[in-house]
């Protein structure tokens, strides 16, 4: 995977955060922060202005639809891609008409966590 | 707890009737006999009023006149009816003794019974005594099942929590145990591998366990929802036998499908079949001795406008008097798995639930020889 930006990890379980960061360690990603929820999402991302956020839905505090609605007021052309598990169908379909990029399930094999992640990151930066 | 057969007549003290009568002395002479029970009464002496008074009172059961000014005795059991349908307790129409007219068409109207007059106190007495056991029993009946439909949607919906709430973290603990297995973080020892092994595998069975109780959950709140579209069934098979095979190899065992016809097109929800196919695929494997062959069939019966496949095993086959579990949640047979490994019993249901979804059924059959033969078969677009 070819990409050397910044890449924020938004989920309030630490094990997922853990997990899905030595995925995208195992990719190459250069550069990765790490926020449990919503709130602190937004503010890490103002401050340092991420090339690309995975965003988990369900979070307390400030949930992702909510921290989706939020990045993009902030920033209208920033990159989201929601992290899922077996979130209802509504859930991913809103989040994608609230502007989100695309979707990766969590709760698969790390093998295809990490090809819908390299693949995902790869099309979304191709244009650059 | 033990149950004992005598179980006690209900106590219908204080059970409400209402007795419908434009003749006073007729509604005297009853409530003489009935308040010698203890029951609670009201009357009415029309129809019309009859209605009102249910309305408030609520009784359980209903005396009632034929004749009366007004609308009848029939026409004021008709309206009862549809006005409480099920809700509405047992009507005892009040005839003379030799109007048989009258009973046919009291009965025909939702009349539970009837008594006929001149009253005798024995008599009146047994008859409501048996009607009001009944509505009571019937009562009480309809509250059991509401009670029971409740939990058993609270036990769905508790199951389907607690089964999405522990997908995460497991499957944390699975991906991490992977990356200690391919030495992203260190080389491991030995015996260290050997625990990492362990870990994986049991976080591994524990997700499966925990799909299929979701998968359950889902089905049985009713939230089973298939997205039919035009697939290939034959490349769905194919797929998942090439699956099965990488398993199917620690035990010697093969997969063999020779897909005829090549393709078998029909409206299916492919990740569902998938399921099934791999379903029937790994039970296949599972309860066949090491070593041995599955053979797996597609067909496609254009005249008969369906199509389906087949799964042929090696194994001990379904013993008949196990035969109904075999379908069932949590069906386990006495029948194991030959290589220790583990089954939870929901697989076969989950499977039937979904090719029922697709109007098409599966059937299990033992084989002459050896071994038994799942077969599933589904509508074909016509």
């Amino acid at each position: 995977m070819n990409f050397n930006g910044t890449i924020l990890l938004v989920d309030d379980e630490a094990h997922i955060r853990k997990f899905v960061g030595l995925i995208l360690k195992q990719l190459g990603a250069p550069r990765l922060l790490e926020a449990p929820n919503g709130k602190e999402a937004v503010a890490i991302y103002e401050k340092e202005n991420p090339d690309l956020v995975l965003l988990d839905i369900n979070m307390p505090i400030m949930d992702g639809i909510e921290t989706l609605k939020k990045l993009r007021e902030i920033d209208p052309e920033c990159i989201v891609v929601m992290l899922t598990s077996l979130a209802s169908r509504s859930n991913i379909e809103n989040a994608l008409a609230l502007g989100a990029t695309n979707y990766i399930r969590k709760d698969t094999p790390k093998e295809e966590i990490a090809k819908a992640l390299s693949e995902t990151i790869t099309s979304c930066f191709a244009e650059e | 707890m033990e149950v004992s057969s005598n179980i006690p007549p209900p106590d219908l003290k204080g059970r409400r009737i209402l007795i419908v009568d434009d003749d006073r002395l007729n509604i005297r002479i009853l409530a003489g006999i009935l308040k010698t029970e203890g029951y609670v009464l009201s009357d009415a002496n029309t129809g019309e009023k009859a209605i009102e008074v249910y309305a408030n009172f609520k009784p359980h059961l209903v005396l009632l006149d034929v004749m009366m000014p007004g609308i009848d005795g029939f026409e004021t059991c008709r309206r009862l009816k549809k006005a409480y349908g099920d809700d509405c307790p047992p009507v005892i129409f009040i005839t003379a003794k030799n109007e048989s007219d009258d009973v046919v068409e009291g009965l025909s109207a939702g009349g539970a019974d009837y008594l006929p007059k001149p009253f005798k106190p024995k008599e009146v007495l047994a008859r409501i005594r048996s009607h009001l056991q009944n509505q009571l029993l019937s009562e009480q009946q309809k509250l059991l099942v509401e009670q029971l439909n409740k939990a058993d949607a609270a036990k769905t919906r508790f199951l389907g929590m607690a089964a999405h709430d522990l997908r995460n973290p497991l499957s944390s603990i699975r991906g991490l145990a992977e990356f200690l297995l391919d030495g992203t973080v260190g080389q491991l020892t030995p015996d260290q591998l050997d625990l990492v092994n362990t870990i994986h595998s049991a976080s591994q069975s524990m997700l499966t366990l925990v799909n299929e109780l979701l998968d359950v959950a889902t089905i049985e709140s009713g939230e089973l929802k298939i997205n039919p579209e035009p697939h290939d069934l034959t490349e769905i098979i194919t797929k998942s036998v090439y699956l099965t095979n990488i398993e199917a190899a620690k035990k010697q065992t093969r997969v063999d499908f020779n897909p005829q016809p090549p393709s078998v097109v029909a409206k299916i929800d492919s990740a569902k079949m998938r399921q099934v196919v791999e379903n029937l695929l790994s039970n296949a494997v599972k309860y066949s001795p090491p070593g041995s062959i599955i053979t797996v069939e597609v067909r496609s019966e254009i005249g008969l406008r369906t199509c389906g496949f087949s799964v042929k095993d090696q194994g001990p086959g379904i013993p008949e008097n196990e035969r109904h579990k075999l379908f069932k949640d949590f069906g386990r047979l006495s029948v194991q798995p030959t290589a220790g490994e583990k089954s939870t019993g929901l697989g076969l249901a989950i499977c039937r639930k979904i090719v029922e979804a697709h109007h098409g059924s599966v059937v299990a059959e033992n084989l002459p020889e050896r071994g038994c033969e799942f077969r599933v078969t589904l509508p074909l677009p016509s």
